[in-house]
C-alpha cells in the first residue's frame, strides 16, 4: 500500500476532531491544554502533506511559525493555569465557576 | 550626492510602510528599558512616556496618511495597504492610547507591577495594525496570535485577583481553540489552491491575490467552502457572535477594566477589519455562502446580545452582552458591504461612535471601581450624578450614544449602517435591528436611571459596611481625556461633514 495524500489528511482530521470534541467535553484543564496542541499538530499535519503533495514551500514555512506561536501559547497559559491552581487549589473546569451572574 | 536618487531610495524602502509599528515596537522595549535604568522613585513617568509617544506616533501616522504606499503591495505581497487599512491602524492607535489612560486610573487601585502592562498593549496594537493591511495567511495568523496571546496575558493581568486568573484561563481556551479552528481553515484553503491540476492553482497559495484568483476559477469547490466557513468561524469567536459568544460575559467581567475597553472595542475592530479584508477581497466567489451565514449570524447576535444584557446586574456583564449586540449591528454592515460599497465607510463610522462611547463610559467604570475589579453592580452609581456630575454627563453621553439616541454620535453610525442595509434590500435583518435597538434602550436607560435617580437606600445596620467603592476625585489626565471622548461624541453626532465624507469614501 502506498501512503498518499488521503491518508494523510483523514489522519489530519481525525487528530483535529479529538483535538476538538476534547476541548468541548473533557473537564481537566491540562487534558484540554493538551487536546488544544493537538488541533494545532492535527493541523501543521496536514500543512506539510499539502505543501508535499502541491510542491510548494510555504507550508514547511508556515509549520516553523505554527510551533513557535504554540509555544507561545504554553508559555502563557501554563502560567495562567499555575497561577489559577495557587489561589483555587484546583484546575477543574466544573469547579471554576466563581465568573457568575 | 543625487538628490532624486536618494528620493526614489527613500521611496521605495518598504520599511517605511510599517514604520508606525517599528516605532510602537521600540517603544515598548524603551519602557522595559526605562524600568531598569531609571531609579524607582522615578517609575511613575514611564506610562507618561508610553502615552506621549504613542501620541507622537499617532501624529507621525496622521501627517502620513496618504503616503506613497497606499493601494500597493509591500514585502513581496504580505502587506496590502488601503486606505482602510490606514484609518485602522489610526483607529488602534487612538484606543490603545485611551486604554493606557484608563491603565494609570485602575493600576493605581491595585499593588500590581505597572510597566509591562503597558508594553504589552503597545505590542498588541502594533500586531493590530498589521493585521488590518495583512494581505497574506502566515502574517494574517501570525499577526493575530501575537494579538490573542497578549490578550491572554492582559486579562489575567491582576493576577492575586481568582476572577481575574479564571477570566484569563476561559480566554485562553476559547480563544486557542478558535484559533485551532481558522488555522484548520488555512489549511485546507492552502491545500485546495495550491493543488496544480485544478484551475487557477497558485504556487504562492497563501496569498490573497491568488488565492481569490482560484476561489474565481473553482466557485463550488467543496473544501474550499469548509475551509472559508472554518476562517470565517475563527475570526467570528474574535468578535464575539453567536454562536461563537459564550466566553464574552464571563471573560469581560473577570478582566481589568481598561483591558475590557480594550477587547471591547480594539479587538472587536480588529476582527471586523479582517472580516471585510475576507469577504470584500478574497471570499467574494463565495458570496452565495458567506452573506446567507453572516446574516443568521447578524440576526443571532442582535437578538440575544440584547435579550441576555437585560437581566444583568453587573455593568461589566451588562456592557460585554451589550457589545455583542453592537457586532450584530455591523455584522449587518458586512453583509451590506457586499453590494452597496457606502457600507464600509458606515461600518468605519459606526466602529468610530463606538469607540468614543465606549471609552466614555470605560471612563466611568474605572473611575467607580474598587479594588475588586470584578465587582461592579449597577447599585454602585447610585447618587453618582449627584456626587461627580461631571462623571454623570459622560456617563450618559456614552451611554446615549451606544444606545443610538439622537443627536449622538451613536445614532449617525446606526442610521448609516440601516442605510445601507436599506439600499442592500436586507429588510428582515434591518426589522430584527430595529427591534435590537428598542430592547436596548430598556437596559442602558436602567444604568443611566441608577446613575441619576435612584438616590435613596437603606440606612447602614450598625457592623454593616457600605458596599460601594469607595469615590476619588477625578484627575486632571483622565478628567480631560473623559471630556474630549464626551465632546466629539455629541460634536460628531450633530455634524460629520469633511470627516464623516472622508470615512465613506473609503476604499480597499
Amino acid at each position: 500500500m502506498i501512503v498518499g495524500l488521503n491518508h494523510y489528511l483523514v489522519l489530519s482530521a481525525v487528530l483535529f476532531a479529538i483535538g476538538f470534541f476534547g476541548v468541548l467535553l473533557r473537564k481537566n484543564t491540562l487534558v484540554i491544554y493538551m487536546c488544544l496542541e493537538l488541533m494545532l499538530v492535527a493541523s501543521t499535519v496536514a500543512l506539510v502533506a499539502f505543501s508535499r503533495y502541491n510542491n510548494t514551500m510555504d507550508g514547511h514555512v508556515f509549520v516553523f511559525f505554527i510551533l513557535t506561536v504554540a509555544a507561545a501559547e504554553v508559555a502563557v497559559g501554563l502560567a495562567i493555569i499555575v497561577a489559577l491552581f495557587r489561589r483555587r487549589q484546583t484546575i477543574q473546569v466544573e469547579e471554576l465557576n466563581a465568573l457568575k451572574n | 550626492m543625487n538628490h532624486e536618487l536618494l528620493k526614489a531610495a527613500a521611496e521605495s524602502n518598504q520599511w517605511l510602510a510599517i514604520f508606525p509599528e517599528l516605532l510602537l515596537g521600540s517603544l515598548a522595549l524603551l519602557l522595559l528599558a526605562l524600568e531598569i535604568i531609571l531609579p524607582k522613585k522615578q517609575h511613575t513617568t514611564i506610562p507618561a512616556v508610553a502615552i506621549i509617544g504613542q501620541i507622537g506616533v499617532l501624529l507621525y501616522q496622521l501627517l502620513h496618511f496618504n503616503s506613497v504606499f497606499v493601494g500597493h503591495d509591500t514585502f513581496a505581497g504580505l502587506l496590502h495597504h488601503s486606505a482602510n487599512g490606514q484609518f485602522m491602524r489610526a483607529f488602534f492607535l487612538l484606543a490603545s492610547i485611551l486604554v493606557c489612560v484608563l491603565g494609570t486610573i485602575a493600576l493605581a487601585k491595585q499593588k500590581m507591577p505597572r510597566i509591562e502592562f503597558f508594553h504589552i498593549v503597545i505590542v498588541v496594537s502594533a500586531a493590530m495594525m498589521l493585521l488590518a493591511q495583512s494581505n497574506n495567511f502566515i502574517l494574517l495568523f501570525v499577526a493575530l496570535e501575537t494579538v490573542t496571546v497578549g490578550f491572554y496575558i492582559l486579562v489575567s493581568y491582576f493576577r492575586t485577583s481568582p476572577l481575574s486568573l479564571e477570566a484569563g484561563l476561559k480566554y485562553l481556551i476559547m480563544g486557542a481553540l478558535s484559533s485551532g479552528l481558522l488555522l484548520f481553515g488555512i489549511v485546507l484553503l492552502y491545500g485546495v489552491a495550491g493543488n496544480s491540476t485544478l484551475p487557477g492553482s497558485s504556487a504562492d497559495a497563501m496569498n490573497f491575490n491568488a488565492l481569490h484568483t482560484f476561489l474565481a476559477a473553482n466557485s463550488h469547490n467543496f473544501l474550499a467552502a469548509v475551509g472559508i466557513v472554518l476562517v470565517l468561524s475563527g475570526v467570528a469567536f474574535k468578535i464575539g457572535a453567536v454562536p461563537f459568544q459564550i466566553w464574552i460575559p464571563d471573560v469581560y467581567q473577570g478582566a481589568p477594566t481598561p483591558v475590557t475597553a480594550f477587547l471591547a472595542v480594539a479587538s472587536k475592530a480588529a476582527g471586523f477589519s479582517l472580516l471585510l479584508i475576507l469577504t470584500q477581497s478574497v471570499f467574494t466567489p463565495y458570496e452565495y455562502l458567506t452573506t446567507p451565514v453572516l446574516g443568521l449570524m447578524a440576526a443571532a447576535t442582535i437578538l440575544f446580545g440584547n435579550l441576555a444584557a437585560l437581566t444583568q446586574h453587573n455593568v461589566k456583564r451588562l456592557i460585554g452582552l451589550s457589545g455583542v449586540s453592537h457586532a450584530g449591528y455591523l455584522l449587518i454592515g458586512v453583509v451590506a458591504a457586499a453590494s452597496q460599497p457606502l457600507a464600509i465607510g458606515a461600518i468605519g463610522f459606526y466602529l468610530f461612535a463606538y469607540l468614543l462611547a465606549s471609552f466614555a463610559v470605560f471612563g466611568v467604570m474605572t473611575h467607580v471601581a474598587g479594588a475588586d475589579d470584578a465587582d461592579q453592580e449597577l447599585e454602585h452609581y447610585a447618587d453618582l450624578a449627584k456626587t461627580h456630575p461631571f462623571l454623570g454627563a459622560v456617563l450618559a453621553i456614552g451611554l446615549g450614544s451606544l444606545a443610538g439616541i439622537p443627536p449622538l454620535a451613536g445614532f449617525m453610525g446606526k442610521l448609516l449602517i440601516f442605510i445601507a442595509a436599506f439600499k442592500a434590500g436586507l429588510h428582515g435583518l434591518l426589522l430584527v435591528a430595529i427591534v435590537g435597538v428598542v430592547i436596548s434602550i430598556y437596559y442602558y436607560f436602567g444604568w443611566i436611571k441608577a446613575a441619576f435617580f435612584e438616590t435613596w437606600r437603606a440606612p447602614l445596620l450598625e457592623g454593616e459596611t457600605d458596599p460601594r467603592p469607595v469615590r476619588t476625585p477625578v484627575g486632571v489626565a483622565a478628567g480631560v481625556t473623559l471630556a474630549t471622548v464626551a465632546l466629539a461624541t455629541v460634536v460628531l453626532g450633530f455634524y460629520q461633514g469633511a470627516f464623516g465624507d472622508w470615512l465613506l469614501s473609503l476604499k480597499f
